[in-house]
């Protein structure tokens, strides 16, 4: 499937030249373009899904794409919860898609007497 | 056909179904519905659903909510680390 | 670090970069804070044409007002989320943000609106996104949000964005209504969206309105209207405008790979047998704004609601203050309207709080008084108005009238 980008607009014109970045999504090297975030980057790279739902595991992507909707999270360095519309691509940055969290409170793993820890 | 369950609250996965038979087994305001359902309590803080939530219950909070949102809104409004949170306060 | 702070301004958008150069141009220290990476909150992305040709670039006109900003030593930070506000005594607000605490005598509040959404089974497939996430991936980020579209949902906003969608080349198969459910009432009833969408009739230049403008005088000839608006809808953009056609379900495995639509009776209830399917690889959920007023609501601000602006807002008067001394709100938080509206009520905002900061540039009240009488005027020569009891509304809420003079 191609995605990419709108390189020359009737009104707004060509895409400003801008220097090229590169980061890592799940491992994988994506390229950017500087200033661009990292969702932008992902979807024109074709790439859409940007987590799993935490417990359900239903795949996610962006929905409002200016922050409010908290459905983009992803992981970046290791520090989980940033949203991808939000956040910038640069060079070298380890970014990972949201996983599926365990969940230990399930009601049949709850035997009488345990602690809330 | 239309009859397909479907989720309103996208943080926590509650669908249509389940708030409406909360809210008519319980003739509940939005609050009420909120805190029985987990709709509008997730990670956006309502943000995605608490119009939708609001449309739902509309008729049990007509009077209080000329004056107030009908779901209370808590802070942080964003998500935020303990230690950030903690920051000069 | 900044020593002291006359003004902070929250949400760097029309209402509250206006409001900042406003009030800097009177001697006022100012912070703008935004979350989004760019200055110029949802005027980027905005683009149509005025009736005298003239392009209206929402990138250029944040572009402009940043230039002025900084002219006048505004401190604009983007990247920061607010996530509360307390008034401490009377000595001002503190705001709490991810790039820790700032405080100030004055805040104003200029957070812009939100997307409603009109869910359907399906919605939360990735490739199903709101349709102002598709204006600034296409405008702004300007990447391509798919190869073949389908937009569910048919107001001034998704009718805006779909020309945008089309002007940059990006097809779409349909425009069709969300299906009818509890939460889709209004937006699924064809006569309801008919009407609300010849209101726009005077926009003229494309089929639906000539079509429309036919119908435009009384309920009998809107009802005609809708039973002999075509089944496969008026091409607009290119692109088929369904009003008697409804989503059922987005579906796709891992992301979308189309809408099953049905055509629909004059109640929005789709006829069996219908069914079809339209392939597609996104889907854009139309449902309009609503003012978001969190922060208002966090600083304990009263509301009022008013459906004709879109919602709840913060009790504010004409001259944008709220009843919470030192806090002010400007823009689509006091109800949803066009971006050269929420210019003009910010400029009023920075007025009112250049006044009421006793400064020695202060402004006069007969300044003021031309302010707001410039929202009126914006108001009234506004290409699009969101709801048609706007004007009425604010006079209701305000204890004004009609008099532009």
């Amino acid at each position: 499937m191609s995605y990419g980008r709108i390189e020359n607009h009737p009104i707004l014109g060509p895409l400003p030249e801008t220097r090229r970045v590169c980061f890592l999504f799940d491992g994988r090297p994506i390229e950017a373009r500087e200033g661009e975030s990292i969702a932008a980057a992902l979807l024109a790279n074709g790439i859409r899904t940007l987590r799993a739902h935490e417990e359900q595991g239903t795949p996610r992507g962006i929905y409002c794409n200016i922050g409010h909707c908290m459905e983009c999270r992803i992981t970046i360095e290791g520090v989980s919860g940033f949203r991808a519309c939000l956040s910038l691509a640069s060079d070298g940055l380890d970014v990972c898609s949201g996983i599926v969290l365990p969940t230990p409170f399930q009601p049949a793993k709850l035997r009488e007497g345990d602690a809330y820890e | 056909m239309g009859n397909t369950p479907f989720i309103v609250c996208r943080c926590e996965e509650v669908t249509l179904e389940q708030i409406i038979e909360v809210i008519e087994r319980y003739h509940c305001s939005s609050r009420e519905t909120k805190l029985r359902t987990r709709a509008g309590m997730g990670i956006c803080g309502g943000r995605t659903c608490r119009p939708l939530i609001d449309r739902l219950t509309g008729q049990m909070d007509a009077e209080k909510a000329a004056y107030s949102l009908p779901l209370k809104v808590q802070p942080p409004v964003r998500p935020i680390s303990f230690g950030e949170w903690g920051r000069g306060s | 670090m900044i020593d002291r702070l006359d003004l902070i301004v929250i949400g760097a958008g029309p209402a509250g970069l206006s409001a900042a150069i406003a009030s800097a141009r009177c001697g006022l220290r100012v912070l703008v804070l935004d979350e989004f990476p760019r200055p110029g909150g949802r005027l980027l992305g905005q683009l149509h044409q005025e009736p005298d040709g003239f392009w209206w670039n929402g990138i250029k006109e944040a572009q402009q007002l940043v230039r002025q900003a900084s002219e006048n030593s505004v401190d604009i930070r983007t990247g920061v989320s607010v996530t509360a506000l307390e008034q401490i005594g009377q000595t001002g607000w503190k705001i709490w943000t991810n790039r820790g605490p700032f405080s100030a005598k004055h805040v104003l509040i200029a957070t812009g609106a939100a997307e409603s959404a009109c869910p359907l089974p399906g919605w939360t497939l990735p490739g199903v996104m709101s349709i102002g996430a598709a204006q600034v991936m296409t405008n702004v980020q300007r990447v391509r949000v798919g190869n073949r579209g389908v937009v569910v949902g048919m107001n001034v906003l998704s009718m805006a964005i779909v020309s945008e969608l089309r002007l940059a080349g990006i097809e779409l198969a349909a425009i069709v209504l969300p299906p009818k459910n509890p939460l889709n009432v209004r937006a699924s009833d064809p006569g309801d969206v008919l009407r609300s969408l010849l209101r726009f009739a005077h926009l003229a230049p494309n089929a639906l309105f000539r079509f429309g403008a036919s119908f435009l005088g009384n309920s009998l000839m809107q009802r005609m209207a809708l039973k002999l608006y075509p089944r496969r809808g008026i091409r607009m953009w290119n692109t088929p405008l369904q009003l008697r056609r409804s989503a059922v379900e987005i579906v796709g495995g891992s992301c979308v790979e189309g809408v099953r639509i049905a055509d629909i009776d004059s109640e929005g209830v789709p006829i069996p047998g219908t069914e079809r399917l339209i392939e597609a690889d996104f889907v854009c959920i139309a449902g309009g704004l609503y003012p978001l007023a969190e922060l208002a609501a966090v600083a304990g601000c009263p509301f009022r609601y008013a459906p004709e602006l879109g919602g709840h807002v913060p009790a504010h008067d004409e001259s944008m203050r709220t009843p919470l001394q030192g806090l002010y709100v400007a823009g689509n938080i006091t109800g949803v309207e066009s971006a050269k509206v929420a210019i003009a009520q910010g400029q009023v905002a920075g007025l009112s709080i250049a006044i009421d900061s006793g400064v020695p540039d202060s402004p006069t009240e007969t300044e003021l008084q031309t302010a707001m009488h410039r929202v009126k005027q914006m108001r009234r020569d506004a290409l699009i108005q969101f709801d048609p009891d706007i004007t009425a509304c604010r006079n209701r809420m305000y204890g004004t009238n009609d008099a532009i003079g």
